[in-house]
């Protein structure tokens, strides 16, 4: 088996024309952003663009492609990942199509999702990576759906979909909130039993049970990774311990985001106005104290009291936010946006998986309104300078460290 | 007063009991006993002296176990099996914000059993073009800390004390923070969809409720606009034109003394019939 981490590129397509102004003038990226800031000139073959990037990514030789969905913000124009993935399987040969994910919740019935990823899984001839998403605090307010009851809802439209992908149609399935008198998607996927599933999880408990129990990928939703990244992985690998399985570094990913330039200077440079757009624009309403943030909180109460209470023991609402970053300084000891030369990209890299022993990587690459041209330079630097010493060094250690546990690990993931 | 945790079909609620004689059905919003106290406000006591005032908390509010279902049906069974516990037949009903929506939806499908209803600022209808308050937004603070928009929903002055009380800047006490967000997760069970708070039926239905009624809206609701209160008083046969209070704000029956003298008139008049 190789152990090498996986390499994706993660395009969340934001919209890159907004007025020098937006700060001063719009509380948030989110929800309420007025669409009239739209450029209905400038965005012509914005789309194309961002879509030919994430070609370049599988042309590179990347391990695959993230898409993921958002609506009604600036920060991804992603409605349907779907359509977007669907472009992928026609225009790319190689890597992984991950969509990360659809957002159960918002769906009439998650059936579609289990057709429409079935199809995409054939389109690409089993290159799909399929992820579930219950949708967070924007998503509450742009499609109606209400918080409390999400969690529940999401659970059981995850059952549905692997049920459909799995037991032999057509069955009914007798759900509190997606009863069916007739299960029986045509296609099935390509792959067997099924497109591997990955499910986003930050903070509930709940959630790393189902994910350890399901024999899914955990994907830790955090931008930041300090300590509590491998606080996470050792959280996650305790979990399936406890149900008698065993952590492999293939069980977990994260998002880490890049700048890649040929010095450290030369890297700040370049990337200075993509990140800071991205940081004061995008992030506001999201990871940013300044204005309203949807995200979390007492509005968007997904999660039951006793687990608010405790999250509340253990926060403090001054705590700045990724979007509050004021310098290079504080973006470094953020963890989360690494800029800098090949080898201090690989340093930093290798900083966090020698502590977080996580198997997949999703990689932002493009940030707020940075060029195409800059966004591939730094692809092509990293993927060429960056990767192979990542993939060198991850090899060995993983290796060591999870090799035994190997073949129980990956049994496990299938069955 | 009493407050104790009572167990029926296999749910806990926290009650509040106060006072003697003819039982009065009091069901909570959330600048409300339950929603941001712990205990019975001003308003409930003044209310108790003459009359035996039972204030349940809604499910999963101030400690209590939430439902499995939260459509107004449930929430109606949901009252009917409290009353059948603690054996009431009929009372006296009155209900503020989301509770006052509660009240009507029971009374226009008991109104045998409702001998009079109050509401004060009651959410529950669908008004064109008046839209109640999104709370929910106005939840997630300013700057993380800042909640004056969520205390202008609720009160007729985000700066006034009873506002400044409840919804405080920053990290509050962790035990208010938790009742609030019960009560948060309670609404968003309840009344997210449609968005917020109404059922498009309700309307049609107040006809049925010919009980004696009282309507108390504060003039500067933030939460439930006047015509709301309108549409309330309209269309419920018993009741007295809208009492608009002035000066007050969507907690009306918190913010002036006026409400609990109305209710207190209203109620003694309505037992001598």
């Amino acid at each position: 088996m190789n152990h090498e981490v996986q390499l994706y590129c993660w395009h969340f397509m934001s919209y890159p024309y907004l007025p020098s102004n937006f700060d001063e003038t719009q509380s948030s990226g989110w929800v309420t952003v007025p669409n009239s800031l739209w450029d209905r000139e400038r965005s012509r073959g914005l789309y194309q663009q961002y879509l030919d990037q994430l070609v370049y990514a599988s042309q590179l030789g990347f391990d695959g492609m993230v898409l993921n969905e958002h609506h009604q913000n600036i920060y991804g124009l992603m409605p349907s990942p779907n359509l977007l993935a669907a472009a992928l399987t026609q225009k790319t040969k190689q890597g992984k199509i991950i969509v990360l994910g659809d957002l159960l919740p918002l769906y009439l019935n998650p059936l579609r999702v289990a057709e429409e990823y079935a199809m995409l899984d054939n389109m690409s001839d089993g290159r799909l990576i399929a992820g579930f998403a219950p949708g967070s605090g924007p998503e509450t307010f742009n499609y109606d759906v209400a918080s409390a009851p999400s969690r529940e809802q999401f659970w059981e439209a995850v059952e549905l979909i692997e049920q459909a992908w799995t037991k032999p149609g057509p069955f009914p399935f007798e759900g509190k909130h997606y009863p069916l008198r007739y299960v029986n998607p045509w296609p099935q996927p390509t792959q067997s039993p099924h497109p591997p599933i990955w499910i986003p999880g930050a903070r509930s408990h709940e959630t790393l049970v189902q994910i350890a129990q399901r024999g899914y990928c955990y994907f830790l939703s955090s931008r930041s990774h300090g300590k509590e990244t491998a606080k996470s992985v050792q959280k996650f690998a305790g979990v399936l311990k406890d149900h008698g399985k065993h952590y492999h570094p293939n069980r977990m990913g994260i998002l880490m985001s890049t700048y890649v330039g040929e010095t450290d200077k030369i890297a700040q440079e370049e990337s200075r106005e993509g990140i800071w757009y991205f940081l004061r624009y995008c992030l506001k309403g999201h990871q940013r104290r300044e204005g309203r943030q949807l995200t979390f909180g007492p509005g968007v109460p997904y999660i039951p009291v006793d687990e608010f209470k405790e999250y509340l023991k253990h926060s403090d609402p001054t705590t700045p936010l990724l979007g509050d970053t004021e310098d290079w300084g504080d973006l470094q000891r953020s963890q989360s946006i690494i800029v800098g030369s090949p080898d201090t990209v690989y340093r930093r890299f290798m900083d966090v998986l020698e502590h977080a022993h996580v198997g997949h990587l999703l990689i932002q690459f493009h940030m707020g309104n940075m060029s195409d041209e800059l966004a591939r330079k730094s692809m092509r630097l990293f993927w060429t300078e960056v990767a192979p010493r990542l993939k060198q060094a991850t090899g060995p250690l993983y290796e060591q460290m999870f090799g035994k546990a190997e073949e129980q690990a990956v049994r496990e993931v299938l069955s | 007063m009493s407050e104790r945790l009572i167990e029926f079909s296999g749910r806990i609620v926290n009650v509040i009991e106060e006072g003697e004689g003819a039982p009065l059905l009091y069901l909570h919003g959330f600048a409300d006993v339950h929603g941001v106290a712990a205990g019975l406000l001003t308003f409930h006591r003044a209310l108790a002296k003459n009359r035996r005032v039972i204030a349940p908390a809604h499910p999963g509010c101030n400690g209590g176990d939430e439902l499995d279902g939260y459509s107004v049906d449930d929430l109606i069974y949901h009252y009917l099996q409290f009353l059948d516990h603690l054996k009431i037949d009929r009372f006296d009903l009155v209900g503020h914000c989301v509770g006052g929506w509660i009240a009507a939806e029971f009374a226009v499908r008991h109104p045998d059993r409702v001998r009079s209803l109050g509401l004060v600022g009651a959410a529950g209808l669908f008004v064109p073009n008046e839209l109640i308050a999104d709370v929910f937004m106005h939840a997630q603070p300013e700057r993380g800390v800042d909640y004056k928009t969520l205390r202008r929903v609720f009160f007729a002055s985000s700066d006034s004390d009873l506002a400044q009380r409840y919804f405080p800047n920053g990290r509050g006490d962790l035990e208010e923070e938790a009742r609030r967000y019960g009560m948060l997760r309670f609404g968003s069970f309840f009344g997210f969809k449609p968005p917020y708070f109404y059922n498009r039926s309700l309307i049609d239905r107040l006809g049925r409720a010919n009980m004696p009624a009282l309507v108390a809206w504060g003039e500067h609701d933030g939460m439930t606009p006047i015509a709301h209160g309108n549409a309330y008083a309209t269309g419920l046969p018993g009741a007295a034109p809208l009492m608009v209070v002035r000066g007050a704000g969507h907690a009306a029956h918190m913010e002036s003394p006026d409400v609990a003298a109305a209710f207190e008139a209203f109620l003694s008049e309505n037992s001598k019939s």
